[in-house]
């Protein structure tokens, strides 16, 4: 079974329609890279998916269990709490919370959204992803004393921290210099090989290539074409897919 | 003779304090309620709280202070107030509640509006419910953004409560005054310039203090 199914999701801002059908799915273990041009709706499908925007239209289904449908009752707060935690969601711009340490920033949702939560399980998980992000040296600085990229994977450890099914990253290098994109790439990278089921939006297109299993082409709204990575990045089928790629080429 | 004064400043800077210390009491509380209310969704909500804002912010504190203790008699012939010492005081303090309330409701929205919708997207998708986003999230850096405006707003109403002479409520400088019929001096009033001097150092201090308390992060 599917981990994730989306189905003809679709979502318009005033009266311009910015996804007009998405449908994908795809397995646990998976991870998936979205690319396509500024503007063709690749944040506002994360955005759908964590409930941080509502579709106007369609279904997604986590593990066969449908989790939103546009023509559902309307979910309360408390259920649409429940059911984005299915999803984590890595920003561009990172949005830690500035108040806090890193290893506060990664205890923190787990220790105040858990009934009787066990604050020292809590820790010692929280300082073995901040471990795995190459950050054990830096638990206890405050975010405006950390790199972009550092900054970056406290967001991922953060997020990795309420287990969700699948994490969501969009653009996770695009505000950060040149010179640290690797750094996070790697850990992303890393995250791929121990199978976490991930959808990376990115503009690393070699990186989409090498590491994730599948590539989806977004443009205008909807998806041109999808594929194993290396078939829709090396040989897309579809003349868009092209024309985008090429625009990248020679970078 | 400056025993005496010094003596009798104390007692009307007493009064001083009771006003500025009771108008903040309630106001800060009004104040957050108010600018809830002013970024409210709801029009019915929003606009009336916006247009009371305005309304108080646009005319001075001591026509709001006239209005308040005389307003009720001539307008509904019921005083509201007695004639007594503490009535004038109530009147005084609801006057500086509503002035200040409002005051600070606007600083405490630039403060809330000022905070990156990121901050509350980290938190929705972390799962937290609205109330813990604001809690544990939002407000101490709301705080830390508004400690400047704050503390400036705050020594302003040291000196403010000075008009609450207008309707006799006893404070220093209307004790200051008293001397000049009493005793022909007008030292004692200029005398009451050092005790506004000595509180408003102090209130600065304290806000130095949590300024620099929450430079621990940006
Ligand atoms: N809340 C909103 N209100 C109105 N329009 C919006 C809103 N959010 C997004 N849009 C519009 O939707 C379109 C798609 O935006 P989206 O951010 O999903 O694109 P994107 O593929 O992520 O682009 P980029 O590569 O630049 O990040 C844009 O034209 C944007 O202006
Ligand atoms: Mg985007």
């Amino acid at each position: 079974m599917s981990i994730l199914e989306v189905s003809n999701i679709q979502k318009s801002f005033d009266s311009e329609t910015i996804l007009k059908g998405i449908s994908f799915s795809m397995e646990e273990g998976e991870s998936v890279s979205i690319i396509g041009s500024s503007g063709s709706g690749k944040t506002t499908l994360l955005r759908c998916l964590n409930f941080l925007e509502t579709p106007d239209e369609g279904t997604i289904s986590v593990r066969g269990e449908q989790i939103f449908d546009a023509h559902g009752p309307v979910l309360k707060p408390e259920e649409i709490r429940k059911r984005r935690l299915h999803f984590g969601m890595v920003f561009q711009q990172f949005n830690l919370f500035p108040q806090y340490t890193a290893l506060e920033n990664v205890m923190l949702a787990p220790k105040i959204t858990t009934d009787s939560p066990d604050i020292s399980q809590i820790e010692k998980n929280g300082k073995e992803l901040l471990d795995q992000m190459g950050l054990s040296d830096r638990m206890n600085n405050y975010p405006h004393q950390l790199s972009g990229g550092q900054q970056q994977r406290v967001a991922i450890a953060r997020a990795l921290a309420l287990k969700p099914d699948i994490l969501c990253f969009d653009e996770p290098t695009s505000a950060l210099d040149p010179e640290l994109t690797g750094e996070v790439l790697k850990v992303i990278r890393g995250l791929a090989e121990q199978k976490t089921t991930m959808i990376i939006v990115t503009h690393e297109m070699t990186f989409a290539r090498d590491v994730s299993d599948k590539v989806i082409f977004m443009d205008g709204g909807v998806i041109v074409e999808q594929g194993e990575s290396h078939a829709v990045i090396d040989d897309p089928k579809e003349e868009r897919t092209r024309q985008f790629l090429a625009s990248y080429s020679g970078v | 003779m400056f025993l005496t004064v010094t003596l009798s400043l104390l007692e009307g800077f007493l009064g001083t304090i009771k006003l500025f210390a009771l108008t903040l009491l309630f106001s800060l509380p009004l104040g957050l309620i108010l600018s809830f209310g002013s970024m409210e969704k709801l029009g019915v909500i929003k606009y009336p709280i916006r247009f009371l804002i305005w309304v108080i912010r646009g005319t001075p504190l001591m026509l709001q202070l006239l209005i308040i203790y005389y307003g009720p008699g001539i307008f509904f012939g019921v005083n509201v107030w007695g004639g007594s010492a503490n009535g004038r005081f109530a009147a005084a303090l609801v006057a500086f509640v509503i002035n200040y309330s409002c005051y600070f409701s606007e600083i405490f929205r630039g403060g809330i509006q000022s905070i990156p919708v990121g901050q509350y997207e980290a938190g929705q998708v972390l799962g937290m419910t609205k109330r813990q986003i604001f809690f544990k999230v939002v407000l101490l850096q709301v705080i830390k953004r508004i400690v400047p405006p704050m503390s400036n707003e705050i020594i302003t109403l040291v000196k403010d409560t000075s008009l609450a002479r207008v309707i006799a409520v006893y404070e220093i400088i209307w004790n200051g005054q008293a001397f000049i019929k009493s005793s022909g001096i007008i030292w004692p009033l200029f005398y009451t310039g050092a005790f506004y001097l000595i509180f408003s150092g102090l209130l600065t201090l304290l806000f130095g203090y949590i300024e620099k308390k929450l430079s621990y992060f940006r």
